[in-house]
């Protein structure tokens, strides 16, 4: 039995993998399923299978991916890790799928980034290529042309993939709003970052260097951007109601975490 | 006026077979309903064969203990003891043979309610999860009818043993044999259900939600079984064993108490010992009531309707032992004994709710707190246990001295009027234990609609009626501590009663060095036997942690939902691990009074009882109190508090509550069966302890 090889990126770690799963069984042995006993939440994007660029050799990587001897389906080959985002056109991006450390699998469609709203203050999480915890006063889509299009700034990231994460009151109030269900660690911290936005001159300042990639995901605010220099793509978070109506099991194993 | 006494016993034992009658219909009506799925059915089928499987074992474990023990109880009571090293002893094998009868009647009086209950909460569970998809009223009445089974089958199934043993032989002292049976399957049933359960709950969270990620309940857990497994036989069927010990205890030393004590008039004493008999009735009736008002209408709340149903069910308790007493002829201190009994047992009940429940400050507190991290958590939640058994303690002094002054000025012992505000506070045990039978069977529920794929409104559904459940839990676990604290402050005097009528008047003064021994002795053994007990979870749980791990480490398609966990392993390693750990528990609770009483002598047994009581109430309610505040706070967080899920201070209230678990579910809840026990243990030896003691 023949099975289609199927392009994903992998964004914790960055890495491009060619895999006989489909996306669902790619999630769950990417999460929990191997043998390496590597475990853990998962983001991946599913690629165009028939995407090529110079810097990878995605054919030989295509070609090693094949049936094992006993019928089962070849897993991963990993064509490349590290700086694998900036290298991909955003056009052959299919959907992103957002796995549960306990295996469950939830795929987003992309669309086009909503304009930003003028009010309050936000938190966003890099996920890749770096992935420090920053707090700014620019919504998304400016936070995105901050980091990654503007000449005025000395760095310039190839591209990036945030999450915009929950702040409830303290987008509003950094200094006295109630934390709620907001599960970040050094929550007084996170309210100076936040208070210094209105105090200095400045567009973003960095909560946490050494952030792990992984969040909550119940603390997705919009959703995850995804842009180059050319192009950028939003993945928006579901509602509340439509978590609970489409994506029970997934939401249920995410409010878990 | 003998003849009236037995009438009341036939009257009594006629309510009891009532409210068995009434046990099984509501046990058909539930096998009635709709079980569901397929896929719910092969859930519930694995809970089901679990439960049964332990239970199987542990009652052909006890049949052989409680054979040997009714051996040894013939033998020694064969024996005229009244006359025993004062002059030739002579035989009475028929007061021997009463005694290991109605010893081993206890007992499987006792399994057989336990039993009962357990296994029409296995079937309901189901039931319930498959109603829920009608709506929450119907899934809320299949769950409370089945508690039902337990409440009315355990109240049926006590009054039926002691009315008929009292009809035969009209000597409350074989009625004590009864007890001392129901105690000590109380014992066992209770510890090692309470270990059975922690192991499995501990080993399911530890691994499967700490290492692992996955929810509660999910079906990819191996231990899942085994925890929901322990639900039955830790709260259903040893909570049920548990009240069923003190409601049988309570009312036998009422009735030894007023056999004692009214000894001088014998149309009185037959009056006096008949009247705790006449309280069970009045209570079973009010329970049989109360029970049919306990319904959720559409948009009612499960709790509330609980709460309704306690009330009103002492409401009418109220009434008919108005009536009774004045219809009666009896003194109405001993009606002031009876409502003070039962007010205090309720209000300490929810006094409990107090100190576990997310609405008030206490948990509030200690969740707040828990972003400071485990520690804090810790030290906050036991402090509110230590406050919290400050109020039950006081309900208890006031039951007791007011039982006691307004039974004296009425003209009658105050001791008996002590006894009698226990059997007060047992009698509407019918409706209590029904509301907390109800607690396991939603919380099975709410599993097997997880693990059978149900839809999310059946788990939003089966959710709200499990914070009910909680809520009954708790009210449940303070009523049972402090019943058993009256019940064996009135074994206590029961035991002096049947020693000063040995001809040995008990003079228990801390200027005796034997009583000091024996009173640090006796305190130091609740204690110990919590660390016994305890020490048999994380041992069983360390076990099973491993097995968990095994699985997940050996066969990764379990995780990826590819092949299924292998329950069994997880269920017989629970099973094996609680029967084999309920050895030196027992020994405690049977042999270190006997051995106490017959080297240090019947003062040094007496301090011994009362060191034991008095450390044992303490533990017990800093126990169940601070790990059900524990657990509460950690869900308090959960519902989106002070961070949520996955916080700082979710992780350190996740540390709280699993050290809490031991405590509220094993370790707290079996002390009061264990100072029972104790305090049987010893009424029932006194005599020969009377007579033999080396000091």
């Amino acid at each position: 039995m023949s099975r289609d090889v199927h392009l994903y990126l992998s964004l914790i770690p960055e890495a491009l993998i060619a895999s006989m799963l489909t996306p669902e069984e790619f999630g769950v042995y990417y999460a929990v399923g191997t043998a390496k006993k590597a475990r853990g939440q998962a983001m991946f994007l599913e690629i165009d299978p028939s995407f090529r660029h110079d810097y990878f050799r995605v054919d030989k990587g295509m070609q090693r991916c094949v049936l094992h001897d006993d019928g089962e389906p070849k897993r991963s080959v990993y064509i490349s890790v590290y700086r694998v985002l900036e290298h991909v056109a955003l056009d052959a991006v299919q959907r992103l799928y957002l796995v549960t450390q306990d295996g469950r699998v939830m795929g987003l469609d992309a669309e086009a980034a909503p304009s930003d709203e003028p009010t309050g203050l936000h938190l966003y999480q890099e996920i890749a290529p770096v992935h420090p915890r920053v707090v700014s006063s620019l919504g998304p889509v400016s936070f995105y042309e901050l980091i990654v299009k503007s000449p005025s700034i000395i760095w310039r990231l190839p591209a990036v993939c945030f999450a915009e994460l929950r702040l409830g009151e303290l987008a509003k109030d950094p200094a006295h709003g109630q934390v709620g269900d907001l599960p970040y660690s050094r929550v007084e911290h996170l309210r100076q970052c936040l208070t210094q936005l209105s105090t200095k001159t400045v567009d973003a300042k960095m909560v946490n260097r050494t952030e792990p990639a992984t969040f909550p995901y119940r603390t997705l605010e919009s959703g995850i951007f995804l842009g180059n220099r050319v192009n950028l793509l939003f993945f928006p978070f579901p509602t509340l109601e439509e978590l609970r109506a489409d994506h029970y099991r997934w939401w249920r194993s995410a409010r878990s975490a | 006026m003998i003849r009236g006494s037995q009438v009341w016993a036939a009257i009594a034992l006629f309510a009891g077979i009532i409210s068995v009658g009434v046990a099984v219909a509501l046990y058909r009506w539930v096998q009635r309903r709709d079980p569901g799925s397929e896929r719910a059915q092969e859930v519930a089928s694995w809970i089901r064969e679990g439960a049964r499987t332990y239970l199987r074992r542990l009652y052909g474990a006890l049949t052989l203990v409680a054979l040997a023990m009714g051996f040894i109880i013939a033998m020694v009571f064969t024996f005229d003891i009244e006359h025993l090293g004062t002059q030739a002893v002579t035989l009475a094998p028929g007061r021997g043979v009463a005694m290991a009868v109605a010893f081993i009647g206890g007992a499987i009086c006792s399994a057989i309610a336990g039993y009962m209950g357990m296994s029409i909460a296995v079937e309901a569970n189901v039931r319930s999860a498959t109603a829920a998809q009608e709506s929450l009223g119907q899934a809320f009445q299949v769950a409370f009818y089945a508690g039902s089974v337990m409440g009315l089958a355990m109240v049926g199934l006590a009054i039926i043993g002691m009315s008929s043993i009292y009809l035969l032989t009209s000597d409350p002292e074989i009625v004590l044999g009864f007890s001392f049976g129901a105690s000590a399957l109380a014992l066992l049933a209770k510890a090692g259900g309470g270990i059975y359960t922690k192991t499995a709950d501990i080993a399911a969270d530890l691994v499967g939600k700490v290492e692992i990620g996955i929810p509660e309940d999910d079906p990819r857990n191996p231990a899942v079984v085994a925890d929901n497994v322990g639900d039955n036989v830790g709260d259903v069927a040893g909570m049920g064993a548990d009240v069923f010990d003190s409601y049988v205890a309570s009312t036998v030393a009422a009735m030894l108490l007023g056999a004692s004590l009214f000894a001088a008039d014998p149309a009185a004493q037959m009056r006096h010992v008949i009247f705790p008999l006449m309280l069970c009735t009045a209570g079973i009736v009010a329970s049989l009531i109360g029970i049919r008002f306990v319904r959720v209408d559409q948009g009612g709340s499960p709790g509330r309707a609980l709460n309704s149903g306690t009330i009103i069910t002492c409401g009418i308790f109220a009434v008919l032992t108005t009536a009774l007493v004045l219809l009666g002829g009896y003194s109405l201190g001993l009606l002031w004994a009876t409502l003070a009994g039962l007010i205090t047992g309720v209000v300490i009940g929810f006094t409990s709710d107090y100190y576990t429940s997310a609405r008030f400050r206490p948990v509030v507190e200690t969740a707040r707190v828990s972003s400071s991290g485990a520690a804090i958590n810790i030290i906050t939640g036991f402090s509110y246990g230590l406050v919290s058994i400050v109020p039950s303690i006081v309900g208890i002094v006031l039951a007791t001295l007011l039982s006691f002054y307004l039974t004296e000025l009425s003209g009658i012992s105050g001791v008996y009027g002590v006894g009698i505000s226990a059997v007060g506070m047992l009698s509407i045990s019918g409706m209590i234990v029904s509301s907390d039978a109800y607690g396991p069977i939603v919380d099975n529920a709410r599993g097997i609609a997880e693990m059978a794929g149900m839809s999310q409104q059946v788990i939003d559904r089966t959710d709200v009626l499990d914070a009910a459940g909680n809520t009954a839990k708790a009210i449940t676990k303070g009523f049972a501590i402090s019943a058993a604290a009256l019940t064996v402050l009135t074994l206590f005097a029961a035991y002096a009663e049947v020693v000063g009528a040995r001809g040995i008047e008990l003079v228990i003064s801390l200027r005796d060095p034997v009583v000091v021994a024996g009173v640090l002795l006796g305190a130091v053994a609740p204690p110990l036997f919590s660390a016994l007990t305890m020490l048999s979870v994380t041992d069983n749980a360390f076990d099973m942690i491993e097995e968990v791990r095994r699985q997940f480490e050996e066969r990764p398609g379990i995780l990826a939902g590819t092949e299924s966990p292998d329950y069994a392993a997880c269920v017989a390693l629970a099973a094996r691990g609680a029967l084999s750990s309920l050895v030196w528990p027992a020994f405690l609770a049977i042999a270190l009074p006997l051995l106490i009483g017959f080297v240090l002598g019947p003062e040094a047994l007496g301090g011994f009882l009362g060191g034991s009581i008095f450390t044992g109430v303490i533990f017990a309610l800093l126990m169940s109190n601070a790990g059900g505040l524990w657990d509460n706070a950690k869900k308090h967080i959960e519902s989106g508090r002070f961070g949520g899920p996955g916080s700082d201070a979710h992780r350190a209230s996740i540390v709280g509550d699993t050290v809490g678990d031991p405590f509220k579910d094993t370790a707290g809840p079996s002390l009061n069966t264990l100072i029972t026990v104790m305090s049987l243990v010893s009424s029932l030896f006194a005599p020969i302890i009377a007579a033999f003691h080396l000091f």
